[in-house]
């Protein structure tokens, strides 16, 4: 019974880093009480809202079985855009769906080039990255935009029932992407599509349409993202988000989404996301050197991705192997229910 | 209302410059079961494209339940009741079986459940509606994509080979859920390879040849030997006599003290404790149904799977712990049951293909074109492999070609005994003729032949020896004067069988 | 024959033609453009992506990606700074930068051949893993980490400045490597092997083709080309640092589709990839020269690559269309 509660809470990836980073959690605490007080915590989670929204709109693109390597430049050009708006004294409604829009058209134009011109969705990705990030600079002449209104910034700062604005954002986003997920018929296409795209195709599901809304909805994450950088930073430098797009597929994968597609959750990458940054910035708590991070985290990422890969393949073949004893019984069964129905008429 | 659901004339489709459909004439009654028999490029996969909409003709008229229409997307067709079952299921994998079944279907949750749950009730299988459809076997996986055409209503059931993968017992069951769906005026068009299930199952029968429809009619006026002139041209058919001669062959079994291969006490996953041997020129045949472990047992003897215990001697030598490339190197090769996933390479040219297991024999360590070039003619040659020339891709020829190539790749390895798993699955007459040809060939020449093959007639017609499987045992061996299909048939389903009898005696 | 390579060679010429088309154009718009001098020199500033680019077409060829190879440039530019740096002779330390940049290809390719996980996970895990070795070495030492390591000695720093019979070393380099790659995927068995195995990794099991060294071995090849890689931008900037490189993984997995490499598997060419880095390079360098910034030259490559690129794709799709359309009659029902 153990063994088997065990063994279901590392198959769901949700729960298992959960123990994880408590399990962290602890050891850095043991360590530095200072991790564990409530602000540090706080702290922790608002920095990384951004990787958080991030990876939840790329868990769409990679639930059908695509990838979305551009995220780092729309969140780029979206902070851009933002900041320039914001300084030119635009309503901030207004700043933040123009944003938006920048974000979501991006996003349409990767997703028709994917899903209606056939091209890999890395290589048009790949490009798209290019090309936004060239007008990005573009559009900025190369500049930083400073002088954000102070009202903007102070929305970072601003807690509603204890808590800061960029975490309501991501508890926000969190909730919206995983009941459109699980609870709504669409939802399940991104599923299905990913899944088996001709299976898909053939029980009518706009397979298409379904994959255009994905990279529609990793464009708008990002979006969101640079609105919440803008937030938090308080100036946009002109090389924001480069580099951040393979972090994202990193916090995604470590939180048990598939990059085959069709398996994985919403909540699974906001907390892959989350443990993604937690390790960054234990470091420092450990009194270790800030140069071991990427080392750390490589580490750590290819360990639970290759253990869950291996764990999971020692599942199936236990499954297999007890199907295949049902199915021989099971074959029986499927003889007596036949007998059993003639005998009505 | 029309007493007809399907009625198509004159239907024509051209890809390229390759007329695939040229004048089909077809019509499906109201609760009739229509099977449809042709060779590999004789247009029923095409003909099915167009009616469930993933093709358009060219010309042609189609009628559905006497309405004129044509469609432009496989939901279109659905709309009008017609499900086509393909060969392979397209199933979601991470998905649990009730949702593979509802997916894309409009409604509430619960209504969709009873729906779906009186369907499989009616039809009288079991089928855990929760369980993660990566854990279905490929019958199971069939009967989830029969399910999920009926709940959307289809009365028009298309079934594309639906049974070779199916084991006895679901073969029975799903053709007594066709006969049941018939009696409600489900019409099903059936598709198939296999002669007796035609017997035993359909009301009428086409015979599809060249894109015309050759032959058709209620079933009572088919033979066995009607259904292959339609099918069969002249030519081909003195082959099919010559087949008799193959039986003298058999009995030319050489030295049976010096076996070639000798496998001892082997398990591993799917199979336990194979015995046997196998000497030159003997065809050795292995029967059992899908699923009893054969063609684990030859990917272990092969080395694809690790064995858990017992011992393989080839010509004398333990293997059990060498690679494939050590077992290939030492004669002994095999050739795959899944062509596609296991045997070709699709987008390499023939040449490629062909010496792809003997590369690193080839001397040097650059590539010998020539040497290539010789290889591959000889081949191309010998098992009368249609080609323009061999720098094709794999990808232009047609399956049986695609299969000589295969089995040419294998025999340039030279090996003394040759593992055959499932070597004639689904091609055409033709060029099955040319295969159990080279099969005699070879058994002449002192091979050992391994011959794993669902189809029993094949296995009657050319072993010298049969062993049968069941569940991953071997459980009987028969000696050539004993070798029936019967014989066969009754020890590959066991008790299973006196059931099945006991069942149809019921049904009549 | 030419209808086997057929669209292989349409897009090489096409690729050739477009090279042509780029210098004549650049020529027309600046006066300057076309000195022999500058434009065969300005293949200093962007050889390192050609030479990562090539073995990584290996790679790309058996289906698989590495996007650590960025990393391993790093990797390989830090070892060498560090090594120098504790008395060790240059070109010892550059050896032994090239045999770590081996293994960590070794380490890709154990874990793209002996797990099930995904080679972009793997080589995304490693990235992080090797960047972060790299930043450990040259934070661990008394290197200042991002500054980097300079002072090496000239004969170092000739490597990727300097010239031979009038031509700059990193032609030479890019010649070598094209030669050498050329021949080993295109002529040997083991280039054969490659493609089979990225055509159908289980019909190549089946063959007796060792799929697992294919695998690892083209791993370590890539790892080899970041190596090589690191230590020219090291000698070009004459500066060794951690994050040299972090940025070339884009570019360089740019150059080998836009080459013609199906990221699909199985099928692409060396030569595709060169003359596909040099035509990225040369379009930085045109853009640069005709006075446009470098902001609207990226914009401009960008949009270049995806149009390319959709070109490429658009005429596989046409191929592919035609090839299955003709087998279909008679292919399908066999499967």
């Amino acid at each position: 019974m153990l063994k088997k509660l065990l063994i279901k809470s590392i198959q769901v990836r949700e729960i298992s880093i959960v123990i994880l980073l408590i399990a962290f959690f602890l050891l850095v605490g043991s360590i530095n009480q200072e991790f564990i007080k409530i602000d540090s915590i706080t702290l922790l989670v608002s920095g990384s809202i951004i990787l958080l929204v991030m990876a939840i709109g790329q868990s769409f693109v990679l639930l059908t079985a695509n990838i979305d390597v551009s995220v780092g430049s729309i969140m780029g050009i979206s902070a851009a855009v933002c900041g320039s708006l914001l300084v030119s004294g635009l309503n901030v409604w207004v700043v933040v769906i123009t944003v938006m829009a920048v974000g979501a058209f991006i996003g349409l134009i990767n997703g028709l080039g994917v899903s209606y011109l056939r091209i890999p969705s890395i290589i048009m990705t790949l490009g798209m990255l290019g090309i936004v990030r060239g007008a990005m600079l573009l559009y900025t002449e190369g500049m930083w935009i400073e002088a954000i209104p102070n009202d903007y910034k102070r929305l970072s700062n601003t807690e509603i029932l204890f808590l800061p604005l960029p975490i309501w954002i991501g508890f926000v986003v969190m909730i919206i992407a995983y009941l459109f997920l699980t609870k709504t018929k669409k939802g399940r296409y991104f599923y299905a599509v990913g899944d088996n795209e001709e299976g898909a195709r053939l029980v009518g599901i706009p397979v298409r349409l379904i994959k255009v809304l994905a990279f529609i909805i990793s464009g708008m994450s990002a979006s969101i993202a640079g609105l919440v950088f803008v937030m938090n930073i308080g100036f946009v430098p002109n090389t924001t988000g480069s580099g951040i797009e393979l972090e994202v597929i990193a916090a995604a994968v470590l939180g048990g989404v598939s990059l085959s597609g069709g398996l994985g959750t919403v909540v699974g990458a906001g907390l892959g996301a989350v443990f993604f940054t937690v390790i960054n910035q234990s470091l420092v708590y450990m009194k270790i050197p800030a140069y071991w991070n990427s080392a750390i985290s490589g580490f750590l990422l290819l360990m639970i991705v290759i253990g869950d890969t291996k764990f999971q393949s020692y599942l199936k073949r236990k499954s297999r192997h007890h199907v295949k004893e049902k199915s021989n019984d099971g074959g029986e069964e499927v003889r007596a229910s036949d007998s059993k129905n003639k005998a009505i008429p | 209302m029309s007493n007809y659901l399907v009625e198509i004339a004159g239907l024509y489709k051209r890809f390229n410059d390759n007329e695939v459909l040229r004048g089909i004439d077809f019509s499906l009654k109201k609760g009739e079961t229509f099977a449809i028999v042709g060779g590999n490029g004789a247009g029923k996969s095409t003909m099915m494209k167009i009616i469930t909409g993933l093709y358009q003709a060219d010309r042609g008229t189609m009628k559905i339940k006497g309405q004129a229409l044509h469609f432009h997307h496989p939901q279109e067709a659905h709309r009008h009741g017609i499900y086509l079952v393909p060969q392979e299921p397209l199933i979601f994998p991470n998905m649990s079986v009730e949702e593979n079944i509802t997916i894309g279907m409009k409604g509430k949750r619960a209504e969709l459940r009873k729906k779906v749950n009186k369907i499989i009730d009616y039809l009288g299988w079991n089928l855990g509606l929760f369980r993660s459809a990566m854990t279905l076997s490929i019958a199971e996986q069939q009967l989830v994509e029969i399910v999920r055409g009926l709940v959307r209503e289809a009365d028009i059931l298309i079934l594309d080979e639906p049974t070779s993968t199916l084991t006895f017992n679901e073969i029975e069951s799903l053709f007594t859920a066709i006969k049941r769906l018939n009696k409600d005026g489900v019409g099903v068009i059936y598709i198939t390879h296999r002669f007796a299930e035609i017997f035993q199952l359909a009301d009428s029968v086409a015979v599809l040849k060249d894109g015309v429809v050759s032959l058709k009619g209620p079933v009572e006026e088919f033979d066995y030997d009607r259904l292959l002139d339609g099918l069969v041209d002249k030519q081909s058919k003195g082959e099919r006599r010559n087949m008799v001669n193959l039986q003298s062959n058999i009995e030319r079994v050489k030295d049976k003290r010096n076996p070639i291969l000798v496998v001892d006490q082997l398990t591993g996953h799917g199979f336990e404790e194979i015995s046997f041997s196998i000497s030159p020129g003997e065809v050795l045949g292995i029967a059992g149904v899908v699923g009893a472990g054969r063609t684990e047992l030859a990917e272990s003897i092969i080395g694809i799977n690790g064995a858990a215990s017992g011992e393989i001697e080839l010509d004398g030598t333990g293997i059990s712990r060498l690679s494939i490339r050590q077992r290939i190197n030492l004669g002994m090769s095999y050739v795959p049951e899944d062509r596609h996933q296991h045997g070709i390479f699709k987008i390499a040219s023939i040449q490629q293909n062909t010496t792809s297991a003997i590369l690193h024999r080839l001397k040097g360590f650059f590539l010998q074109k020539r040497r290539e070039i010789e290889i591959t003619d000889e081949y191309v040659d010998q098992l009368k492999i249609k080609v323009t020339n061999t720098n094709q891709l794999l990808s232009e020829l047609s399956g049986g070609n695609q299969q000589k190539v295969v089995l040419g790749k294998y025999l340039a390895t030279k090996p003394k005994l040759l593992i055959l798993d499932e070597p004639t699955r689904g091609i055409d007459a033709h060029a099955r003729s040319d295969i159990y040809d080279m099969i005699s060939q070879l058994q002449a020449n002192g091979l050992a032949v391994l011959l794993i093959s669902s189809d029993l007639e094949e296995i009657v017609k050319l072993s010298g020896r049969v062993l049968v499987m069941h569940e991953g045992k071997m459980i009987e061996e028969i000696n050539r004067e004993y070798i029936s299909v019967d014989r066969i048939t009754s020890a590959a389903f066991g008790v299973v069988k006196k059931c099945v009898i006991k069942q149809s005696i019921n049904e009549i | 024959m030419i209808r086997k390579i057929r669209p292989f060679l349409k897009w090489e010429l096409f690729l050739i033609c477009f090279f042509i088309a780029e210098i004549v154009i650049f020529s027309m718009i600046t006066p300057g453009f076309l000195d022999f001098n500058n434009l065969i020199f300005s293949l200093n500033d962007f050889v390192y992506i050609g030479l990562a680019a090539i073995p990584m077409t290996f790679v790309i060829i058996t289906g698989g990606i590495d996007v650590s190879v960025g990393s391993v440039m790093g990797l390989s530019s830090i070892t060498v700074g560090v090594l120098w740096m504790n008395g060790l002779n240059v070109w010892i330390a550059m050896l032994i930068a090239l045999i770590i940049c081996i293994i960590a290809g070794l380490f890709n390719g154990l874990l793209v051949a002996y797990t099930e996980v995904q080679p972009m996970v793997i080589t995304l895990g490693t990235m992080f893993l090797f960047s972060g070795i790299a930043l450990v070495i040259s934070g661990g030492s008394s290197a200042t980490g991002y500054e980097g390591i300079s002072g090496f000695p000239a004969s170092f720093v000739q490597l990727a400045n300097g010239e031979l019979l009038g031509l700059p070393n990193s032609f030479w380099l890019l010649v070598t490597a094209v030669t050498f790659f050329s021949l080993l995927l295109h002529l040997t068995k083991y280039g054969r092997q490659v493609y089979l195995v990225g055509m159908n990794i289980k019909s190549a099991r089946y063959s007796g083709i060792s799929t697992k060294w294919i695998l690892i071995s083209t791993y370590m090849l890539a790892g080899f080309g970041g190596g090589i890689s690191g230590i020219i931008l090291t000698s070009y900037f004459s500066s060794a640092r951690s994050d040299l490189g972090s940025t070339a993984i884009l570019p360089v997995i740019t150059a080998v589709v836009l080459g013609g490499t199906s990221i699909l598997g199985g099928r692409g060419t060396i030569i595709g990839t060169a003359v596909a880095s040099v035509i990225v390079g040369i379009m930085n360098y045109g853009l640069q020269m005709s006075g446009l910034t470098s902001e609207q030259t990226t914009l401009i490559v960008g949009i270049m690559l995806v149009l390319a690129v959709f070109m490429r794709q658009s005429n596989w799709q046409f191929i592919k269309k035609t090839r299955k359309l003709a087998s279909l009659g008679k292919a399908k029902t066999d499967a």
